[in-house]
């Protein structure tokens, strides 16, 4: 009769500490079974994301950003706990580092950096990569792919292929032009345009002429693009003569793919350039995790199916992707980066002068 | 322990009659279930039918609604920019009539008169705010040439409605229907039918709206799915998995239910394609009907795939309850066939163990075990067979046992006189000798010839010799008690064992009188024949203690006897 009543009294015990054990290593394989990526279009296909995941034992879940703006909030919101690891480029990355929304990455534990070209492994001569703190010079990413930006022309409604950016505000081709959807390369692109001394550092009266500069744009192009697949569709069913390629080489590979006779060039003004590179968020979970991520993306596979199906460059081998030419303006990071998000949403929404520069 | 036929037999149709009731329930249960969920699938489907319907005539209302403010002329009148008074007056009977329209139809976020010209200008905007329905003018009107409701709807024919992709709406400024999911309807302007737009009617619907109105009227336990045609999701059970491409991540019906690749991978233009799907796995299976539905009559920039799913479990819900009537059923069955294949078992193998036991028991003579002849089956003819066998044995054995007794007879009978013979004789003698010694008890042999018998055999002839010893034989045995022996040892020579006897005086007076028998004439055929005998007496323990002594010391007193003048009887004498 005791011995029943020891045993009815431990029962709830035995449950109790059951479930506390079950919770706790159910968060521990939560925690420990995702990696949280954040990457842009064609960055990381799924075969790339399914050998990675037979490798590591562990689900990868991808959100792909099609603007640096969506990339910095997805990051910013939660001081950089919702992911583990996102592809930035150069000029952005100085955003996340100043806000301590990145940590040093260590090449070292990489081996797949030691296949890349000298020049992508010279970390710090590439402007932005390597920060000193304390006394120590660390690297916060480590490069993936890059590309210009330039244009895209249909050869058949062009004789030539067209010199200047300033085609894109040319009023015979209203209506026959696609822009991206982006705040910071949109007023870049203006800059450029109106021959600022720097596309990255607007300043006074610059600002107001940019955006009357983006307006008249706005007024010119059939509309604008988010994702390279949109851009694509858009080109070919309107018979677009004229496309700003944020996405540089990658628009350029698809539309030939998709059977269009297009030709690229890099305007007089010189085209942007934008270098993607690997980063880890400070709340990644797992830093270990995330080094094998970028290593596995520096293997053959992904890098391979970056060139040879995104037609992007990748950083294991030289490529003809045109960024040898002295016209490139590699991306820096921009003199103030929400005010040029927020005019340009209004830009974009449709606002005139007045309303986008007023309060 | 050795299986008997019996346990075979009943193991065998116990087996068979469990398993017929188990296969018979286990296919009944099968079936059904397969029928219920062909059964949901089609009810599904047909729902799903309906709110592709119900669906489609919610926006082509919405384009109804469009094309009436489209082909108003009070429309036209305002682009035209003519008489500034009027345009005044035109503007503001639109704003009342899209406010009035935007107070009716809850699920409109926003009303536009789009000028053509412009750049897409807004001309007369009526948004929903959260203080109601607002009439925006002057500097907050946009400029919305490059977005693809305008740029596609003002190359549309005449009387045509553009139906945009279902989106989140990120314009700035768009009041209640900013930050959500929203759908533009649009209608191209004109003057007259074969003029040039002059400008577009957009209706921002409410798509949370329209989908909740179609998810209102759902019976309890179904679930909506909407999807794109592509396959991301606009509607779905679990919220977060909605709209995800607008976060940078996929959610797609074909993940989901990869039966409905079919629908994604054919012909986009092909309307209502549907498939019904069952998605497998365990406790989260649901039985599900989707619908992709291509708006003909509308120029859509996508197609819609409207999905209903239905938890398995609640569909099988009555075939779990019809599993465990089938079962019980089952169990009673099989515990009928269990019994009867026990009864039946034990009514073939009952007989078999009657006629095993009749046949085992089975001895001449005796009545034997009782066998089930009066049956009219095989067994009743096995039974009969075994009776008349039993029967040939019996009447076999009998004549067999009448020829023994005949032989033993012979064997230790004398075949003239009927008396026991030398080899019955002396096997008499033994048992009383030994029974005499264990008991200290006396016995005496009379040796007895028969005088002038070879005279008579001689001259008479062998019937009279025969008729003096059967004369003799009769004689002697008259004299003795039953318990005694009188024997014939062959030829004239008898010989009688008195046991018990001691008394040598009635011993003699004994020996007297079968002296006398003898002596009295024998009749053969009409002659008087005149024998006589000769007795010698030997008596134990008193003259010899061995047969074989005994009846020698007998012999050889009744040879004295015979010497002495026969018709006498001498008394052995100590050697």
């Amino acid at each position: 009769m005791k011995l029943r009543g020891v045993s009815l009294r431990l029962v709830p015990l035995v449950r109790l500490v059951a479930v506390i054990l079950s919770g706790v290593f159910a968060a521990g394989a939560d925690a420990a079974g995702v990696l949280r990526v954040l990457a842009w279009p064609g960055y990381a296909d799924t075969e790339v994301i399914r050998s990675f995941e037979q490798k590591s034992g562990v689900r990868v879940e991808l959100t792909v950003v099609d603007t640096d703006e969506s990339l910095w909030q997805k990051v910013s919101a939660n001081g950089g706990r919702d992911f583990d690891v996102m592809a930035v480029n150069t000029a952005e990355l100085q955003r996340y580092i100043a806000a301590d929304l990145v940590q040093p990455v260590d090449p070292a534990r990489i081996a797949g950096t030691r296949r890349q070209l000298p020049r992508f492994r010279k970390l710090a001569d590439i402007p932005g990569l390597v920060h000193v703190r304390q006394g120590r010079a660390e690297a916060y990413a480590i490069p993936y792919t890059y590309s210009t930006m330039g244009l895209i022309y249909d050869r058949r409604q062009f004789a030539e292929a067209p010199a200047s950016i300033s085609v894109l505000w040319e009023p015979r081709y209203k209506g026959k032009v696609l822009a991206y959807s982006g705040g910071a390369h949109s007023f870049s692109l203006a800059a450029q345009a109106l021959g600022f001394p720097s596309p990255f550092r607007l300043q006074g009266s610059e600002w107001a002429r940019a955006v009357d500069k983006l307006i008249a744009l706005r007024r010119n192009v059939l509309g604008f693009y988010n994702r390279p697949e949109e851009s694509v569709q858009l080109f070919l069913r309107h018979r677009v003569a004229l496309m700003f390629a944020n996405y540089g080489l990658q628009q350029l590979h698809m539309l030939r793919a998709a059977g269009a006779d297009v030709g690229y060039v890099i305007p007089r003004e010189g085209a942007l350039a934008w270098l993607d590179c690997w980063a880890v968020t400070r709340g990644a979970r797992d830093v270990d995790l995330v080094h094998a991520w970028i290593d596995h993306l520096l293997g053959d596979t992904a890098s391979g199916l970056l060139a040879r199906r995104q037609g992007l460059a990748n950083t294991l081998v030289e490529s003809d992707a045109g960024t040898s030419s002295d016209r490139i303006v590699w991306l820096a990071a921009v003199e103030d980066a929400p005010r040029r998000e927020a005019l340009w949403a209004r830009i974009h929404s449709g606002d005139r002068a007045i309303r986008v520069l007023g309060p | 322990m050795k299986v008997g036929i019996a346990v075979r037999l009943g193991l065998a149709l116990a087996l068979v009659g469990v398993l017929a009731a188990g296969l018979t329930g286990y296919y009944g249960y099968a079936e059904s279930r397969a029928m219920l969920v062909a059964a949901a699938e089609e009810r599904l489907l047909t729902s799903t039918r309906v709110l592709v319907r119900q669906l489609t005539v919610g926006l082509e209302n919405t384009a109804r609604d469009v094309c009436l403010i489209a082909e108003h002329p009070q429309a036209a009148r305002l682009l035209r920019r003519a008489d500034p008074a009027m345009q005044i007056s035109s503007e503001r009977n639109v704003a009342l009539l899209f406010q009035r329209m935007l107070e009716t139809h809850p699920e409109y976020f926003q009303m536009r008169l789009i000028d053509a010209a412009d750049h897409g200008l807004e001309r007369i905007r009526v948004d929903r705010d959260v203080s109601g329905v607002v009439r925006i003018e002057g500097d907050e009107l946009q400029e919305k040439g490059h977005y693809p409701y305008v740029f596609e709807t003002v190359n549309l024919p005449a009387g045509a409605v553009y139906v945009s992709r279902a989106e989140i709406n990120h314009e700035v400024g768009a009041h209640a229907g900013q930050g959500k999911p929203s759908l533009q309807v649009a209608a191209p302007i004109r003057d007259r039918a074969d003029g040039p737009v002059l400008g577009l009617v957009v209706i921002n619907v409410d798509l949370n709206g329209l989908f909740a109105q179609l998810a209102a009227d759902l019976p309890p336990g179904l679930q909506l799915y909407l999807s794109n045609g592509r396959g991301d999701f606009l509607v779905h059970p679990d919220p977060g998995q909605a709209f995800a491409f607008d976060r940078g991540q996929r959610a797609s019906v074909q993940e989901q239910f990869p039966a409905t690749e079919a629908l994604l991978t054919g012909r986009t233009e092909q309307a209502g394609q549907l498939v019904t799907t069952s998605r497998p796995a365990g406790r989260e299976a649901v039985v599900a009907a989707f619908v992709r539905q291509h708006f003909t009559s509308l120029h859509s920039e996508d197609d819609f795939i409207l999905g209903l799913s239905q938890p398995l479990a609640a569909v099988v819900e009555q075939s779990a309850r019809l599993g465990s009537a089938t079962l019980r059923i089952v169990v009673g069955f099989s515990a009928l066939a269990v019994l009867l294949a026990f009864l039946l078992a034990r009514a073939l193998t009952r007989p078999l163990n009657q006629i095993v036991l009749a046949v085992r028991g089975y001895a001449p003579g005796l009545p034997g075990g009782r066998l089930p002849s009066a049956r009219q089956d095989e067994i009743g003819v096995l039974a009969r067979s075994i009776e008349d066998m039993q029967q040939q044995i019996r009447v076999q054995f009998d004549s067999l046992e009448e020829k023994q007794r005949a032989l033993d007879r012979l064997a230790s009978h004398d075949s003239l006189t009927g008396l026991p013979n030398r080899r019955l004789f002396l096997d008499r003698l033994d048992q009383a000798l030994a029974h005499a010694r264990r008991k200290d008890g006396h016995l005496a042999l009379l040796f007895i010839d028969l005088d002038n018998f070879k005279i008579i055999n001689d001259s008479l002839g062998h019937a009279a010799g025969d008729a003096v010893l059967c004369a003799a034989a009769v004689r002697l045995q008259q004299l003795v008690r039953a318990s005694d022996t009188v024997a014939r040892l062959g030829g004239d020579e008898f010989i009688v064992l008195l046991d018990g006897a001691d008394d040598p005086e009635a011993i003699a007076h004994l020996a007297e009188k079968a002296l006398g028998a003898l002596a009295q004439p024998v009749m053969h055929k009409g002659q008087a024949l005149q024998s006589g005998g000769s007795i010698g007496v030997s008596r134990y323990p008193h003259d010899a203690t061995g047969a074989t002594e005994l009846i020698a010391m007998a012999d050889k007193a009744m040879y004295r006897a015979k010497s002495g003048g026969r018709q006498r009887a001498c008394f052995a004498e100590a050697p």
